[in-house]
């Protein structure tokens, strides 16, 4: 770097540059075709949901039918109605996209696959998935339509009421840890289920199932997703946007929703760890890699199925979960937490058994009930369909 | 004491009903879907799976039809239009246009109906679509064609008997005044 | 805009009118409200009616007898059978026409056939204005075979004209009875398993309970018909209580509200009894089934029906209420005047009165919960 064109900067400026360009390309890179294959996976677990296929036909399986969607938007005609605000109505998207996208960061893929291990980790995450609010609300307001501000000023109300029980939930699992750095709490935790924050005592199970529908909420994800209700508000926020800002309000959600799952592995589920099956380097960087992803992968799927079945609660209804059940019982469970720190260790490991026994249980229930549900519905007039 | 039983029983209710909600959507999950995927991923063309019945775009044989004018008087949205004239030298009468605007139509089956031999049917075809208003007119006569006048005792010219048998067919499955097929055939 | 200003604390509102539809996901057809809010509460919702508008009354001073059963399918084309055997029970009525009894029992298996699948949008769609996506596809598919069997039966999917002055326009034949007795042992199940996924979910029966309360002296003066009058408690049926065609010999009850959750009267209540509604209808199928008798389909009528001079007012139990047709002849071949009456029009007359102090996803519950149906109202 004597001679040549960067001649005269400083090294470290060229590096960070340079890093940051990486960053911006990789995770341009990994997010985009994330957040699209999440929307067509979301389309078929719905319609097999529904009794009916989903897009099939783009692709093998129709994986590729995000970018058939992202091609055609991205040629529409860009549409900004002439009494919006010229400046802040294209640039609301982009915000949204943000910090979606910052989040990624401190996501913590594998034991060295992370962008930054930043010490406050958990809290510069809740921090900017905050940045979404602006943006919706910058949208909402610039669209001069009395409709959108509507949805804006609800989407705003509802995702800082739920940053609060979704803090209240994380730092059940901060005190626990110790330590507020991604990669801090999964090496707190192990591989295998006993040791997951999720069933180290009742109340962190409870934790975890607020802290998900908190989430849930802050993605506007039904049963919230109120701001985006089709059926009320014509599409809420986003009723001016078309074409390709229209799609990047839905890629900051999908990709919200990897986010979501994968804070929630992270903190409660024990994140990349793996059993200590091999050393080689390479191949244990792609088990915890898989492990990290199907592990949050799955708890989209749970939302895309949550979704799928319940139906919407309404604005104020939303605002008392939040405040009379949520909070409430987020503190409960941090206090319960705080307790079981205090308690001697083989007792708190008979509550971990106990929890882990409780949630097994469940499961199996659950399964017992999906038969119930085969056998009693009679499917067979529609196994064999017309022709 | 009741507030909180009231409140422990709210949030139990939410989360039982969530619980069974959930398993039902993911029993369907595993059934096959009920969707045929049309046209291409079906074992026959559809137009053989549908019922014998099915009221589809009407076609006019017009090798058998008298030109009584029937179907165009019965046909509640007039969207049949006939035009006959005479030829003078051989007296023979024949259509100038036989028009029906399928999308006027209703596919109410009256015209099928009420036509004595039976040559404006029902079809099975359903796909119409065109990419001007102009083609969704049927022109049954582009050039002009002779009435057919039915012989007393049958029909004896050998192409045109199949076509009375076909005629007189779906007038017995359909136009008869019980509503046919009532008795065990 | 108009502003309100509270002097106590010097803060301004702003009251917003809001037009919902008529292009509008949810309202029923082509509906429009004109909606004044001041943001989340309403405090006036007036319909705005006639964006369907297809002049169907006066088309019937236009075509003959026979000639209008078709439009009369489009008068609301997901009840289409009941409208078409309001008009053929005037016509008959007009010119003293006795139906066939094997019409009679085809005409009350397609009409509860019709009702099954009126019904099954009616709840598909309330679901979907709540939030919940899977149960209206669920009710699709089971409408889809519905309209497999009517399809069987009379060559049409939705605009059936199938009954005829007289009878039925073509049999039942034995395959057909075949599938509908398969069809219903297969639909019991299915409703049961709808009401384990919605109306057993907490989340409905919250937004649903003690929403748009419609008491006993208003569902009575503001003339609601059907499953919206059955709702707040009063047991009213034409099929009961003025009876017609065989339904005197069927046995079946007839649902009212109960309270199930909440108050008398609320949006859940009617939901419920249109989920009842099908399962009575099933009763119904089953009966039909059994007493089939053998004859002909239709009696004879004139290919010219011309009834004597006279007027006669029919009224069938449609799945949106009681449906009246009222037809003066003037001895010729045509109707000098056809009316329509429908459970629908009169339903919108009490929303602005119930849309007094609710929120506007209540609206949107209220509408849904009335299944008003834009054909219905504006024919």
């Amino acid at each position: 770097m004597k001679d040549g064109a960067f001649a005269g900067v400083p090294h470290q400026v060229v590096y960070a540059i340079a890093m940051v360009l990486t960053a911006v390309v990789v995770l341009s890179a990994f997010v985009a075709p994330l957040a699209g294959v999440t929307s067509w996976l979301e389309r078929r677990v719905w319609a097999r949901m529904q009794s009916r296929v989903g897009p099939n036909r783009v692709g093998p399986q129709g994986i590729l039918q995000w970018l058939a969607d992202g091609i055609k938007n991205i040629m529409k005609e860009d549409i900004i109605p002439a009494a919006a605000d010229q400046k802040l109505f294209p640039l609301a998207p982009y915000i949204v996209f943000m910090g979606f996208l910052c989040s990624f960061v401190v996501i913590p893929f594998g034991a060295n696959l992370i962008v930054a291990d930043l010490n406050i980790g958990i809290l510069y995450l809740l921090a900017v998935t905050s940045l979404v609010v602006v943006g919706i609300l910058m949208a909402g307001w610039s669209s001069n339509n009395k409709w959108s501000l509507l949805g804006g000023m609800r989407s705003a109300a509802q995702i800082v009421s739920y940053e609060i029980a979704a803090g209240l939930a994380v730092l059940t699992v901060i005190f626990l840890a110790g330590t507020m750095s991604m990669q801090g709490i999964i090496k707190a935790q192990g591989w295998g289920p006993w040791d997951w924050f999720m069933f180290h005592n009742p109340f962190t199970f409870c934790a975890f199932f607020l802290f998900f529908t908190a989430a849930l909420a802050e993605g506007n994800r039904t049963p919230f997703d109120i701001p985006e209700a089709e059926s009320e508000l014509v599409a809420g926020y986003v009723t001016e946007y078309s074409g390709m800002r229209f799609l990047f309000f839905f890629f900051a959600e999908w990709g919200n929703l990897y986010v979501i799952g994968a804070v929630a592995t992270t903190l409660f589920m024990g994140g990349w760890q793996v059993p200590p099956i091999t050393d080689n380097p390479v191949l244990l960087g792609i088990l915890q890699f898989l492990t990290f992803f199907l592990k949050s992968y799955f708890w989209v799927f749970v939302a895309m199925w949550i979704r799928a079945t319940l139906p919407r609660v309404r604005v104020d209804q939303l605002m008392s979960l939040c405040w009379k059940y949520m909070v409430p019982l987020s503190f409960i469970c941090m206090l319960g937490t705080i307790g079981f720190m205090f308690m001697p260790d083989q007792g708190r490991r008979i509550f971990g058994a106990l929890t882990l026994g409780f949630a097994i249980a469940t499961i199996i229930n659950f399964f017992r009930r999906v038969g119930f549900q085969f056998s009693a519905a009679k499917p067979d007039a529609y196994w064999k369909p017309h022709i | 004491m009741g507030v909180i039983t009231s409140y422990l029983k709210d949030i139990q209710a939410a989360v039982t009903s969530t619980f069974e909600g959930m398993s039902i959507t993911f029993s369907h999950l595993m059934r096959r879907p009920m969707t045929i995927q049309y046209p291409d991923k079906i074992p026959v063309p559809i137009q053989e799976t549908l019922p014998h019945r099915y009221r589809g775009i009407l076609e006019v044989d017009m090798d058998i039809c008298t030109g009584c004018l029937a179907c165009e008087r019965d046909c509640p949205i007039t969207c049949i239009t006939i035009g006959i004239d005479m030829n003078k030298e051989t007296k023979q009468r024949y259509f100038t246009h036989f028009d029906i605007d399928i999308c006027k139509c209703m596919y109410c089956g009256i015209c099928s109906e009420s036509c004595p031999t039976g040559a404006i049917r029902h079809s099975q075809e359903f796909e119409g679509a065109s990419y001007n208003p102009a083609g969704l007119v049927r022109h049954f006569a582009p050039q002009a064609v002779n009435l057919y006048k039915p012989k007393k005792g049958g029909e004896t010219e050998p192409k045109l008997i199949t076509k009375v048998d076909i005629g007189q067919a779906y007038m017995d499955e359909f136009a008869t005044a019980d509503g046919g097929a009532a008795e065990e055939k | 805009m108009t502003e309100t200003a509270s002097t106590e604390t010097g803060f301004f509102s702003e009251e917003m009118t809001i037009s919902v539809g008529p292009q509008h996901p949810s309202t029923h057809g082509v509906l429009r409200f004109v909606v004044k809010t001041d943001g989340e509460v309403i405090s006036e919702a007036i319909p705005d009616v006639g964006y369907l508008h297809r002049s169907i009354e006066k088309i019937g001073e236009k075509v003959t007898y026979h000639g209008y059963v078709p439009y009369t399918d489009r008068a609301d084309y997901l009840a289409a059978m009941f409208a078409n055997q309001a008009f053929c029970m005037a016509a008959e009525k007009l010119a003293g026409t006795e139906v066939s009894r094997r019409g009679e029992f085809c005409r009350v298996i397609a009409c509860e056939l019709n009702r099954l699948a009126s019904h099954l949008i009616s709840v598909g769609t309330f679901g979907q204005d709540i939030g919940a996506m899977t149960p209206f596809v669920h009710a699709l598919r089971e409408r889809e075979s519905i309209n497999n069997l009517m399809e069987e039966i009379c060559g049409a999917r939705l605009t059936y004209n199938y009954i005829r002055i007289g009878g039925v326009g073509y049999d039942i034949l034995p395959d057909t009875l075949t599938k509908i007795a398969e069809y219903l042992i297969h639909f019991g199940p299915i409703v049961e398993e709808f009401n384990r996924l919605l109306s057993g979910n907490k989340i409905f029966i919250e937004r649903l309970a003690g929403v748009a309360v419609v008491s006993k002296e208003d569902a009575l003066s503001y003339n609601l018909v059907g499953p919206n009058l059955r709702g707040s408690g009063i047991k009213w049926d034409i099929r009961r209580d003025i009876p017609y065609s065989i339904y005197p010999e069927l046995d079946f009850e007839v649902p009212v509200g109960t309270a199930q959750v909440g108050t008398l009267g609320d949006s859940y209540d009617r939901f419920w009894v249109r989920i009842r509604e099908m399962q009575e209808s099933v009763k119904i199928l089953e009966q039909c089934l059994k007493m089939l008798p053998k004859g002909p389909a239709i009696a004879k009528v004139p290919k010219k029906f011309k009834p004597p001079v006279g007027e006669c007012y029919a009224r069938v139990e449609a799945p949106r209420g009681d449906m009246g047709f009222y037809v003066v002849s003037d001895g010729s071949e045509y109707p000098y005047r056809v009316r329509i009456r429908t459970g629908s029009y009169t339903a919108m007359s009490i929303i602005d009165k119930l849309s007094k102090g609710i929120m506007l996803a209540d609206l949107i519950a209220l509408i849904g919960s009335l299944d008003v149906d834009a054909p219905e109202i504006d024919r």
